[in-house]
Parts: structure tokens; C-alpha cells; sequence
């Protein structure tokens, strides 16, 4: 195919392409953060409404990806509220929305916000900027620590049972 | 109620089976806890449910010794014919109800004391530990002071000593069954008002809604509602059953 | 003196079966009441009435002055011990009485120092630290009666102490009832169906049978209420016998008077619609066996057994 027949008919497609969330944008307070293993951390998202129409209808979703490709994600245990039905945002408006989440397990992760409309309309999610989240590992667990535990306990309340038993027979 | 209370408890830890029953429920929780520290794969909210686990084990299982040991208070002493000489002393039923119920509990406590170096140790790793002894102290003793009055309840009407055991055990095991049902089946409003209505159910949500998701103590205090109102509701009625319905013959001759 | 025990036409009913009827009877103190009667015929269900377990349908009663509508503080003078009475196995005498004592207001130092003294009395003072679950019935029941005495009791209340016991073991825990009366001054209710307990612990006796009172008095007053023969046996020397026969005949009261197999030895009936005692006409007779000069080497007066009492009433009923 020749250039100029390219340049065509990525331009129809183009042009009769559904269009994206016309005059919507999503934007974090920060860029980064890093954190604890087990920490609580929170950030903010604004979801502008640039065009001279009110836009309702739309849901806001949290999404989180494993960047390190070494860390387990189920996205529930970050956050358990990861959806928002957003209330009519006003031509030139805004909305801001907090996300908090906790920090269960150590690694890199990228958290990002879409915005999509709830009538399932075949156009792009608007989506926000990825936040990149460093999380520190911390030993939370001395797994060598339990044996005294998990060993002692018994022991000494077996023996007091069997000291006990010993006794009334006696 | 002191004199029968102190020789109920002599009878129940001096006489052994008190601490047979509490070694069964260290060794118990002392594997639970040795697989979870020996976890290396665990992660942070793993870790904040086997603290979850540890806490339910020891709820269930106290509150099932002090289920039982109640269930044997009336009708256990009718079987060994030991009820009559009770019966035939100046102490009142009520004062004979109350210290056997004490009694009961008591294994509850100890159950909770038993736990207390476990979760200690699974939870201070995740900044758990204060909140988590506190719930599993407020929900246990809660979900004992109505399962050992339930008990009590049937051992002064039972025919048998075991027919309250087993009516006890049933009981119990109908209480506990929604707890294993997949979240699947836990949804709609019907589900979700026979789970807060059950109070062992309502008991496991609310806890487990404190450890494993950090939740405030205050965000889903309606879930403690129906294991308070079992706890009072049933502790009431045993202690006046026991009062005026504890009689030489159990049954519908008693 | 007032009775210690008195009951006024009690009542005890479940539904349909009335298993106590009318049951009124009056115990002083120091006194011991056998309450006889075969296998169901209230005497359990009684005593339970008596010690506050069962509440009569209809009648009262009071216990050392202590009415019935005060069940505690009947209990709180009383002692029982239950038929059939459980242990625990796992306590030590001990312990047990110490318990009890407790339960009946005594310290801490007063229920140990009246479990020593009641163990000793009781004959277990060298056992008192073994388990409940090494004792032989026959221990078992002296514990019993040392729990029933751990109050200081105005009335004791036994049912079938004896049961199970051999003869030695009966002995033993009668000769305990007997002092508990005697040194204790309390009154002792006993129930049995073995007369020949009533016949040597109590001075009266009341006879149950279905329920209901069938006789009760003294012993001897219960006992001639049977219509039994009456006759007397008498041995005189054999050179007397003839003379002696024509001598009793003469006594007014006299139906009959024979010698009777062995040599000297004569039965002498009594007549059963004299209207004497049949003592006074025994007692005739032997004066005119002194007046004739024949001498008298043994005599007794038979029948009209506590046990033929026994018999006739329950089975009239």
C-alpha cells in the first residue's frame, strides 16, 4: 500500500473512531510514593471537566499493576473501595476523590485511575497518570521465635495436667 | 454463689480436665502459629488473617468448652445423683445457676489467656497486636456468656444428660455452619440479615473486619448488636430458668 | 413440747397419680419414725415433700417450727440423706464435706474443723483423704450420713441407709442412727421396707402403702393392730404339765392351752375377742400357774409381729 493511501485510511479511522471522554482529564496530587510494608497510604485524584458540557454518568476505578514482575497484586487487598460513581461534574468543574490503600506487600507498583462512563459506551477510559509506589520490605514475623512459643506453652500446660492428675491420685 | 463457684472451679481445674482441655487448645493454636511464621511466601494481609484465624480458633473453641461444660451443669448432676444433696441445702437455685455458669466461663477465660502469647507474637509484626486482643476479648466473651447460658438452658430442661450434650453440639454446629458458605451465598439482603442476626456469624464478621481489614471499631458496630442481645437475652433467662426450673427430674415430667 | 415433725393431711399428685395421700403424722424430738412401706408406696416421694425437693399439692407441714411455705429455712435445719445418693468421684471426703459445710454458712475453719470431727464419728477418719471413687457403699453411705449431720440438724432424714449393705455394714449405720438420736437429739426420719430395722432402731413406726397411711403408732401398738393369733409358749417341768393345762384353762381369756411336742413344754392360745391385752391375760395365766405352785421355767408371748402387721396392711390396702 502506498504512503499516501496509508495516511487515508488511518485518517478514516480516525475520523469514525469513537471518541475518547471529550474534554476529560485525570490528575494526581503526586507523581510517587514510598512507604512501609503495612502502612496505610492515601493520594488524591482530580477528574476535570474541560469541555461546555456538564459530564455525568461516569465511574471512577482504581487499577493496580505489579511493576517489579515479582510481586503478588490482588488488587481488593490494596484498597476496598477501588470504584466511585461520580456525581455530575459541571462544564469547567472538577472533582477530587481520596484513595486510600494499604501497603501489604513489599515491591514496586504502579496505581493509576480510569474514568469510563457507566452506560458502557465503546470509548476509551480517560485515564490518569500512573503513581509509582515503592514499598520498603520489613520483617514483620521472627519465624525463629516460635518454637519457645509453640513448644513451651504445651509443654508446661501438659505438665501441669499431668501434675494435677498425679496428685488427686496419689 | 461464691462457695459453689470455688468448688465448681476446684472440680474443673483441680480436677484436671480443665488444663487437659486448655493443653488441647495450646497445642492447637501452637501449630496454626508455627505453619504461619514458617510461611516465608506470607504477605502483609496474610499475615493480618492468620492473626484472624488464631483469634477465631480460640473464640470457637472457648466458647465451645464453655458450651459444653454448661450443657453438663443441671443434667449432669441428675445423671450422677449428686442434684438431690445440691437441692436439699440452704443455697439457693439461683446462686447454684450463677456458680455453675461462672464455672463454665471460666474456660472461656482461659482459652483467651492461652491466646493471648500467640497473637501477641503473630500480630506485633503488622501493629496488630493491642486492637486484635481487645476484639477477640470483647466478641469471645460476648459469644461465650451466650453459648455457655444456652447450654445451661438446656441442661435444666433435658431428659438426659445426653440429650443436652447433643442438643448443645447441634445447636452449635447450626450456628457455626454459615460461617463456611461461600461469599457467593453470603450476599442479598436475606443473607446478609441472617448472618447479622446469628451471633456467631455477626461475632466472625465483626472481627474479622477489625484484624484482617483495619477497620474502626465504630465502622461496623451494627455487627455487634445481635451477639450482645444473645449474650444478655440468654444470660437473663438461664439464671432464671436455673432459678425456678431446676428440679430432681429433667424433661416434661421435671 | 411442740413436735418436731408434724404433717397435716399432705397431698402429692402428678396429674392423675396421687402418689402421697393424706398424709398427717406427728415426730417429737429425739424421736426415731420408721416410715415402712413395699417398693412404691410413697416413701421416697414423701420424704422428698418433707426436705422442700417436691412441693405438696395439698396439705402442710412444718419442720422444727419452720412451715413449709419457708423451704429455705427448713433446709437450713434439716439433714438428708437421698436414696440412692451420688458422690462426685473425683473429691475426697474431705472436700466434700468441707463443701457442704460451706454451703450451709459455715468459715472456712469451722467446715474444717466439723469435717474432722463428723469423719471420725463416722468411722472414715483414716480414708478421709482418699478419692470418693475408692469408697465401698458401705462408705459411701456413712459419708452420706456424716453430710447429713455437716448442719447440726434438728431432723435427719434417711432414705434406705441400709441399701445394699451387708448385714455387718447395717448393723453399723444403725448404731449410727441410734447415737444421732440419742447423743443429737434430733429426730430421725427413716425410711425402709426392712422391718426388722424398724423393729430395733425406731420407737414409732408409720406403714405407707399406695399412698396413703396405713397404720402408725408404737411398734407394739402398729404390730397388734394386725388381726394375728395371739398365743404364748410356757415351759414347766414335765411332772407339771397336766396339772399346768387344767390350771390355764381355768384363766378367763384362755381359749386353749396344750402341751406342745417338746417335753414341758405347752401352747397356750388366747381368746381374740376377749377385749383384754393380750397381756393381762398372759399375766393371769401365770399367776395362776404360781398360785398352784407349778414352777415356771420360760414363757413368751407370740404373735402379732411388727411383719404380720406389715403384711396385713399393705396388702389391705
Amino acid at each position: 500500500m502506498s504512503s499516501a493511501r496509508l495516511a487515508l485510511l488511518i485518517g478514516l479511522l480516525l475520523a469514525f473512531a469513537p471518541a475518547a471522554q471529550a474534554g476529560l482529564s485525570v490528575s494526581n496530587d503526586r507523581t510517587a510514593i514510598a512507604t512501609k510494608l503495612g502502612h496505610k497510604f492515601v493520594f488524591h485524584s482530580t477528574i476535570r471537566n474541560d469541555s461546555t458540557a456538564p459530564a455525568g454518568g461516569l465511574v471512577a476505578h482504581l487499577n493496580v499493576v505489579d511493576l517489579s514482575g515479582h510481586t503478588y497484586v490482588d488488587p481488593e487487598d490494596w484498597s476496598s473501595h477501588r470504584t466511585r460513581y461520580l456525581a455530575p461534574i459541571p462544564a469547567g468543574g472538577s472533582t477530587t476523590l481520596p484513595w486510600p490503600m494499604n501497603a501489604v506487600n513489599s515491591g514496586t507498583i504502579g496505581v493509576y485511575v480510569a474514568v469510563l462512563p457507566r452506560s458502557g459506551a465503546p470509548v476509551p477510559p480517560t485515564t490518569g497518570p500512573t503513581l509509582r509506589v515503592r514499598i520498603q520490605d520489613r520483617k514483620t514475623l521472627n519465624s525463629g521465635g516460635i518454637l519457645p512459643l509453640a513448644l513451651g506453652l504445651p509443654a508446661l500446660l501438659g505438665l501441669m495436667a499431668l501434675g494435677v492428675r498425679f496428685r488427686r491420685a496419689r | 454463689m461464691v462457695v459453689v463457684a470455688g468448688q465448681e472451679l476446684r472440680d474443673l481445674w483441680l480436677g484436671g480436665r480443665g488444663l487437659v482441655l486448655s493443653f488441647a487448645l495450646s497445642l492447637l493454636l501452637s501449630v496454626i502459629s508455627y505453619l504461619v511464621a514458617t510461611n516465608r511466601a506470607l504477605n502483609f494481609l496474610e499475615q493480618r488473617e492468620s492473626v484472624n484465624l488464631t483469634l477465631q480458633v480460640a473464640i470457637a473453641v472457648g466458647a465451645l468448652l464453655a458450651l459444653l461444660t454448661a450443657a453438663d451443669a443441671v443434667s449432669g448432676e441428675r445423671e450422677r445423683g449428686t442434684l438431690e444433696s445440691l437441692l436439699v441445702t440452704p443455697v439457693s437455685r439461683l446462686e447454684i445457676s450463677l456458680g455453675k455458669l461462672l464455672a463454665a466461663l471460666s474456660l472461656w477465660a482461659a482459652a483467651f489467656v492461652i491466646t493471648v502469647p500467640y497473637v501477641w507474637f503473630l500480630a506485633r509484626g503488622v501493629g496488630l497486636v493491642g486492637n486484635a486482643i481487645a476484639v477477640g476479648l470483647v466478641v469471645g466473651t460476648l459469644l461465650a456468656i451466650f453459648l455457655a447460658s444456652f447450654g445451661f438452658l438446656i441442661s435444666v430442661f433435658a431428659a438426659s444428660n445426653r440429650v443436652s450434650l447433643s442438643l448443645s453440639l447441634l445447636v452449635l454446629l447450626a450456628l457455626f455452619v454459615p460461617t463456611q458458605l461461600p461469599s457467593s451465598a453470603q450476599q442479598g439482603w436475606a443473607s446478609d440479615l441472617l448472618l447479622r442476626l446469628n451471633p456467631m456469624t455477626a461475632g466472625e464478621h465483626y472481627v474479622g473486619k477489625i484484624v484482617t481489614n483495619g477497620h474502626a471499631w465504630s465502622q461496623d458496630i451494627s455487627w455487634l448488636v445481635s451477639p450482645l442481645i444473645a449474650a444478655a437475652l440468654f444470660a437473663a433467662t438461664a439464671l432464671v430458668a436455673g432459678a425456678r426450673f431446676t428440679r430432681l427430674r429433667g424433661g416434661a415430667s421435671g | 413440747m411442740s413436735a418436731a415433725i408434724t404433717a397435716r393431711g399432705v397431698e402429692k399428685r402428678y396429674g392423675s397419680l396421687v402418689a402421697v395421700a393424706d398424709l398427717s403424722f406427728e415426730v417429737e424430738a429425739g424421736e426415731i419414725l420408721g416410715v415402712l412401706g413395699p417398693n412404691g408406696a410413697g416413701k421416697t416421694t414423701a420424704i422428698r415433700v418433707l426436705t422442700t425437693i417436691f412441693a405438696p399439692t395439698r396439705g402442710s407441714f412444718d419442720v422444727a417450727g419452720s412451715p413449709h411455705t419457708c423451704p429455705t429455712e427448713i433446709r437450713r435445719i434439716i439433714g438428708v440423706l437421698p436414696e440412692s445418693a451420688g458422690y462426685p468421684e473425683r473429691q475426697t471426703a474431705v472436700e466434700y464435706l468441707r463443701y457442704h459445710a460451706r454451703l450451709y454458712g459455715q468459715s472456712r475453719l469451722g467446715a474444717r474443723a466439723v469435717t474432722k470431727s463428723l469423719l471420725d464419728e463416722v468411722g472414715l477418719g483414716e480414708r478421709s483423704r482418699s478419692l470418693i471413687s475408692t469408697y465401698s457403699r458401705g462408705m459411701r453411705q456413712r459419708l452420706g450420713i456424716a453430710r447429713a449431720l455437716v448442719n447440726e440438724p434438728k431432723a435427719v432424714f434417711l432414705d434406705e441407709p441400709t441399701l445394699g449393705l451387708d448385714p455387718a455394714g447395717q448393723r453399723q449405720i444403725l448404731s449410727t442412727i441410734r447415737r444421732i438420736a440419742a447423743e443429737r437429739g434430733a429426730t430421725v426420719l427413716l425410711s425402709t421396707h426392712l422391718l426388722a430395722e424398724v423393729e430395733e432402731t425406731c420407737s414409732r413406726v408409720l406403714i405407707l402403702s399406695r399412698g396413703r397411711v396405713a397404720a402408725q403408732g408404737t411398734v407394739s401398738e402398729v404390730a397388734r393392730q394386725a388381726a394375728a393369733p395371739r398365743s404364748g409358749r410356757l415351759r414347766v417341768p414335765r411332772e407339771h404339765v397336766e396339772s399346768a393345762i387344767a390350771a390355764l384353762q381355768a384363766v378367763p381369756g384362755v381359749e386353749a392351752a396344750s402341751a406342745d411336742g417338746q417335753p414341758g413344754l405347752l401352747k397356750v392360745t388366747l381368746a381374740q375377742t376377749d377385749g383384754r391385752p393380750p397381756e393381762e391375760t398372759m399375766n393371769a395365766g401365770l399367776r395362776a400357774l404360781i398360785e398352784a405352785g407349778i414352777p415356771l421355767l420360760s414363757y413368751e408371748l407370740e404373735g402379732a409381729r411388727l411383719s404380720d402387721a406389715f403384711l396385713a396392711m399393705t396388702e389391705a390396702l
